[in-house]
């Protein structure tokens, strides 16, 4: 999709911006949430992948998603509610996958949502695609549990 | 360690990339968008899916839709509320689609082994290629870098102008709107944007779609202006300031002034072939316009240096002819083929308002190659089923066929002017592949009801002079 040079310079030059989501995703008001605000995180680059994700001692979900995928708006706020139900026991994580491609392109993500869920750095589960609030229930209880 | 370079990640170079890939080469496909003076940039795949065919069909559909809903409440349809377009939403919504386009082209790089960098690429030496500060030595480059549009040259083009590189991604809504050019760039957009209800004029300094068949180009042109579309006719811009435009008459003295809110420059394309180093390796360019001459197999002045695409001297500007012509470079190059791409017979389509479709010869150009009196030409005027109803334009819809007498009465040239016209057009360039002759036409049963079977019942020829003009039933 087209961009506007100086609004991506602009991003690129704030520690921690948030790429702007499209006037769909409640992502902001999400983050605002008591539970919800810190377990879930955008993922800034590599490293910090290989810190928050990979390292975690706890499990993760990662959620790859784009600015340009619908489903990607309605998948995202309902998993995090999910994620912000297990009190803890789960972390988020939330991967743009045009801002880290290569990223994307390492876990082999080729359609979006693509959800992975991460224990111990290894990929243990994963779907593609919309999820119902029950589904993502167990998709996680199972993520806990195992 | 790579076998084949390509420069230009759009629709030659992602085709003729995937095909090498297949046949078992390393490839490496270099890709950057220079960001216009505005700023815009895109994603990978070129100007058609980012800039151009994609976004131009979508933004022509809309136009459509808006028509079809006027259209709709003779056909007993009834809703309260008056129609209006929002620009900001159609914008997202077709971004979003390019964007999908866009990831799934890496995805399909990636599937296929094909290396992908968002690089520029230079020529330093011979054989030798600069990507950012890494030089790769290799046996076979392939030029695919495309166009961009052509400025005016005048005071506040790149100020106060855009081109279709801003077009398809404004965040607001352009306005009222003077369109600079009569290119199908020009025309198409200058269509759409009138269809969504804006206020357009097209500033044209000659003659309507260069290169296309005159009489077609007319009655398109007359089509839009009977639809809100504003003309100035043999007028040049001379200075863009905010808002405001001088123009001055190609013909006189006379100078006009008018005032807009976006002054969409579409005055032609130049070939991206500065500023990568051909010079450097001997690769000849034509000066004017840039563009790159090739053989019959797409080769340069350079032996092992090829190109294709809207980059190539005197070939047509279209993505499925870029398309083809990178994939069977691709089969000639490594797969053992011999195939040379086929630049015969091409058929096109312009999506202004009205759609004009065509394959072959424009009549002016038969004219020169045959001979008047060595062809015949069959027309007819036709009123889509469709359009009954809501009581449009009767007598303007057109068709006609070429045909050389001397070779069987072998279609040679086929246009229509109508609606759904690439739909239609497809179908007839198989045909006139296969020799389609006037018997072979005749012969055809029509489909009933349809504009395209108006092909299939041609009688009466320019020659006779007959009236094409239709009465009501």
């Amino acid at each position: 999709m087209a961009q506007r040079l100086a609004l991506r310079r602009l991003l690129s030059l704030t520690p921690g911006a948030v790429p702007p989501q499209g006037p769909l995703a409640p992502l902001s008001r999400t983050l605002g949430t008591s539970a919800g605000c810190r377990s879930t995180f955008n993922v800034q680059d590599g490293s910090d992948f290989q810190d928050r994700v990979v390292n975690n001692p706890k499990p993760v979900v990662v959620d790859f998603h784009a600015q340009w995928c619908g489903p990607c708006k309605i998948l995202g706020p309902r998993l995090e509610k999910m994620v912000a139900k297990q009190e803890g026991k789960v972390m988020m994580a939330k991967v743009d996958i045009d801002d880290h491609t290569d990223l994307a392109i390492e876990y082999e993500v080729s359609a979006v949502p693509t959800v992975l869920a991460m224990k111990n750095g290894d990929v243990v589960d994963k779907f593609v695609g919309i999820k119902d609030e029950d589904q993502l229930e167990a998709f996680l209880k199972k993520l806990i549990g195992a | 360690e790579y076998d084949l370079i390509i420069i230009g990640g759009g629709s030659g170079g992602l085709a003729c990339s995937k095909e090498a890939a297949a046949l078992g080469k390393k490839v490496m496909v270099l890709d950057y968008v220079v960001p216009t003076p505005l700023g815009t940039s895109w994603g990978l795949g070129g100007t058609c899916v980012n800039v151009g065919c994609i976004p131009k069909k979508l933004m022509h559909q809309a136009a459509l839709l808006g028509q079809a809903l006027q259209d709709s409440r003779k056909y007993g349809w009834q809703y309260e509320e008056q129609v209006k377009h929002n620009w900001e939403v159609m914008v997202e919504a077709i971004q979003n689609y390019i964007g999908s386009l866009n990831w799934g082209y890496r995805v399909s790089l990636r599937e296929k082994s094909v290396t992908y960098l968002n690089s520029y690429g230079e020529f330093v030496e011979p054989h030798k290629i600069k990507v950012c500060t890494v030089f790769e030595i290799l046996k076979t480059f392939v030029l695919a870098t495309g166009e961009r549009p052509r400025y005016m040259g005048i005071p506040g083009d790149k100020e106060y102008c855009i081109t279709s590189d801003d077009l398809f991604s404004l965040p607001y809504c352009p306005g009222k709107t003077l369109v600079v050019g009569a290119s199908y760039v020009a025309l198409e957009c200058a269509g759409f944007l009138a269809g969504l209800g804006l206020d357009v004029t097209v500033m044209v300094r000659s003659i309507l779609l260069r290169g296309f068949d005159q009489e077609m180009a007319e009655k398109v042109g007359a089509y839009m202006e009977t639809h809100g579309v504003k003309f100035i006719r043999k007028f040049v811009p001379v200075q863009a300031r905010r808002l405001k435009v001088t123009a001055k008459s190609t013909e006189g003295t006379e100078v006009i002034e008018g005032e807009y809110n976006t002054v969409l420059i579409a005055i032609g394309r130049d070939a991206c072939t500065r500023n990568i180093g051909l010079e450097t390796i001997g690769v000849k360019i034509n000066e004017k316009n840039g563009k790159v001459p090739v053989n019959d197999e797409e080769q340069t002045s350079v032996p092992y240096v090829y190109a294709i695409g809207d980059i190539l001297e005197g070939k047509l500007e279209l993505t499925p002819v870029a398309i083809q012509a990178g994939r069977l470079l691709a089969r000639r190059l490594y797969g053992g083929s011999s195939r040379k791409c086929d630049y015969i017979n091409v058929p096109t389509t312009v999506f202004t308002p009205l759609e004009y479709g065509s394959c072959g010869f424009p009549e002016e150009k038969a004219v020169e190659e045959y001979g008047k009196q060595n062809l015949e030409v069959f027309h007819t005027l036709f009123w889509p089923l469709e359009w009954t109803v809501p009581g449009r334009d009767n007598n303007t819809c057109y068709a006609k066929i070429i045909c050389n007498k001397q070779d069987n009465n072998r279609v040679i040239g086929l246009h229509v002017l109508g609606p759904n016209a690439g739909e239609i057009t497809q179908g007839f360039a198989a045909a006139i592949k296969c020799g389609l002759t006037k018997e072979l036409l005749d012969e055809t049963i029509g489909i009933h009801p349809t504009c395209a079977e108006v092909f299939t019942t041609m009688d009466i020829t320019k020659s006779s002079g007959q009236d094409i003009t239709q009465k009501g039933c």
